[in-house]
């Protein structure tokens, strides 16, 4: 089955493409998001991460977008932005995440220098989990979001010392002719 | 089955120490049991069924939220009978029921910030009693927060004390919007303990 056959056949969107780029883009992309500079977010009962705006890597959403729309057969367009980096004793719970009433696009994609043992995303309809994104530096995720579904980012243990995870958060809607 | 040592005698102190207590109202207590009652607390312990617990703010084994084991009920009652009438007095609260879960932290296991303030749940204070471990932790220690609440809402979060999971030790804190706390995770070994709520 193929990935847009498989994203049409779901009754909750959601798709992961692997290898959608190197490792060497993805570097550089970390590379250039480092410059820009992270912040860090620390109320503790929702989340602790660093932050960075994304909107300046216009030529990679602009793949990703086409990427997205070829996949789900969807005008969209780039909504929002930003790079999570998470590392030992980080996380993102689901009360820090938002409700979305309409139906946009999410995407995530994993620049992470290596994969991280149960650093994933969960995506839960109603509570439940339904979607588990891995730890698998170079894929990319599609899900619809809606007003049913919300996301956490796992916990990442501090057995993995050193562990990095990167990830660019893109939010698409449909382009409005 | 509680045979109490003497942690909880002086009540005036303890209940001075309770409300002056930062960043929340919180007591701990070493020594609870009498030392030669603490194997019996164990086989009860180890007969419960325990599973894996999985969710977004945690990661451990725990027991089921009502006892599998009649032994452990009846731990549980005698814990409640034995120790609301003292904390009650202590921290000013009526307090008459608890609920009790066996839980087993292992390496990689953890419970993220959170107050265990619920409304309409009726949880009035909150306790967590570490067993003697065949591994003593490393990591595991209670995390208390000191919270600034603006409207309602929480707008900054600060470390402010570690308690250490030691054996035959009792720690129990006030549960409420600002009672942020968490368990940190364990780096190595086993960090057993029975934890709960007191209710009015």
């Amino acid at each position: 089955m193929s990935t847009r056959d498989e994203w049409a056949a779901s009754p909750m969107p959601a798709v992961v493409v692997l290898s959608a780029i190197g490792a060497e883009l993805a570097a550089a992309v970390r590379g250039r998001l480092e410059n820009v500079g992270y912040t860090r977010y620390a109320l503790l009962d929702r989340a602790s991460y660093e932050h960075a705006p994304a909107a300046g890597e216009t030529e990679l959403l602009e793949i990703l977008r086409a990427l997205a729309s070829e996949i789900t057969a969807r005008a969209l367009v780039v909504a929002e932005a930003r790079a999570l980096r998470l590392g030992p004793g980080d996380y993102l719970l689901v009360r820090h995440d938002r409700v979305h009433e309409d139906r946009p696009l999410e995407l995530l994609l994993d620049l992470s220098p290596a994969p991280v043992p149960d650093a994933e995303v969960h995506y839960r309809h109603r509570g439940q989990v339904y979607f588990g994104v891995p730890s698998q530096p170079g894929s990319l995720a599609i899900v619809e979001r809606g007003p049913t579904v919300m996301s956490n980012h796992t916990y990442v243990s501090k057995l993995h010392a050193g562990a990095s995870v990167v990830r660019l958060v893109v939010l698409l809607r449909v382009a409005v002719a | 089955m509680w045979q109490l040592g003497t942690a909880l005698d002086e009540e005036v102190r303890l209940a001075r120490m309770w409300a002056t207590a930062e960043p929340f109202p919180h007591l701990v207590l070493d020594d609870l049991v009498r030392a030669e009652s603490l194997a019996d607390l164990l086989a009860v312990v180890e007969e419960e069924p325990i599973h894996d617990y999985r969710g977004d703010i945690f990661s451990f084994e725990a027991s089921a939220p009502e006892p599998r084991t009649t032994e452990l009920r009846e731990l549980r009652e005698s814990f409640a009978a034995s120790l609301s009438p003292r904390l009650a007095r202590i921290t000013g609260k009526p307090l008459r029921r608890a609920d009790l879960r066996a839980y087993a932290y292992r390496a990689g296991h953890y419970l993220l910030p959170h107050s265990d303030h619920q409304e309409g749940v009726g949880r009035s204070v909150a306790f967590a009693y570490y067993l003697p471990s065949p591994e003593p932790p490393t990591g595991g220690e209670l995390e208390l927060f000191d919270v600034v609440l603006a409207a309602g809402e929480v707008t900054a979060t600060t470390s402010a004390r570690l308690i250490e999971p030691r054996a035959n030790r009792l720690c129990v804190f006030d549960v409420s919007d600002v009672s942020l706390h968490q368990v940190r995770e364990v780096l190595s070994g086993l960090r057993p303990s029975l934890s709960g709520w007191f209710y009015p």
